[in-house]
């Protein structure tokens, strides 16, 4: 066994002794995974992983360094990046992506990826368009 | 850093899946770098030639300590560590669960420990 390999044990037992709770955190995960797009909302989650919730936000940001809001705002703006460059409208992709507000939505998603969905979308067509010049030579 | 650019492209595209970004001569070595398949506009891998003495003699501490040079994210590391074993590649680490993620490590065969990473 190399060292590496023996610290990374030694640091699995130290962090995530309980075996349980790393299961009930993943299925956590999972729900938001599978759920992003619906109104899911936190107690939901908490339940999914039978924890309380304000111990399921301390642990979901030990497990994952951020909390589970951070990580559904995260999942909804990577699909909403998909839609986007797929063409379909921004209030479209908004509330297909589980966001029940334009405003909100826009500002999270220049937090997040430093530009609006708008201007997103204008440099997706943009890129497709030059791909579609050089695949035709 | 590798110690063989032309090894370590034939690895990193042929065995591994990357594709080659840009290959620019630079005299006795090149700029020579791979992407995702994935993401071909991403991030891109500067295979950068062993060219330092004190460079190898970190990287070598770092190989023989089975530390990892870099890491790569993948969505199955079972998978990726099953292709991989069958393309004769060899493991220092089979995959292991660490917490909410799973780790395997491999050698690139270019002086490197490379680590693959699935967020569970």
């Amino acid at each position: 066994m190399t060292y590496y390999h023996d610290q990374v044990l030694k640091i699995s037992r130290r962090i995530y002794a309980k075996d349980d709770l790393t299961r009930q955190i993943i299925r956590a995960k999972h729900f938001i995974d599978k759920n992003y797009a619906d109104k899911i909302n936190l107690h939901q989650v908490a339940s999914e992983a039978c924890i309380s919730k304000f111990h399921f936000i301390r642990l979901f940001k030990l497990y994952y360094g951020i909390t589970p809001n951070q990580y559904l705002g995260s999942v909804r703006i990577q699909r909403a990046k998909e839609y986007l460059a797929d063409n379909l409208a921004v209030a479209d992709v908004c509330f297909a992506v589980g966001f029940d507000s334009i405003p909100y939505f826009t500002t999270l998603f220049k937090k997040m990826t430093g530009t609006t969905p708008a201007l997103f979308q204008k440099k997706a067509r943009a890129k497709k368009a030059i791909y579609r010049k050089n695949l035709l030579g | 850093m590798v110690d063989n650019q032309e090894k370590a492209l034939k690895f990193y595209t042929g065995i591994l899946g990357f594709v080659k970004k840009t290959e620019v001569p630079l005299g006795e070595h090149k700029w020579l770098t791979v992407v995702s398949k994935e993401e071909q506009d991403g991030v891109q891998l500067l295979l950068e030639p062993m060219g330092f003495e004190p460079a190898r003699v970190f990287q070598k501490a770092l190989f023989e300590a089975g530390i990892p040079f870099t890491a790569f994210n993948v969505d199955d590391v079972d998978k990726e560590y099953e292709r991989l074993l069958k393309a004769g590649v060899v493991f220092s680490m089979k995959p292991t669960q660490m917490g909410p993620t799973k780790l395997t490590v491999f050698n690139d065969t270019c002086g490197n420990n490379i680590q693959l990473v699935q967020v569970l």
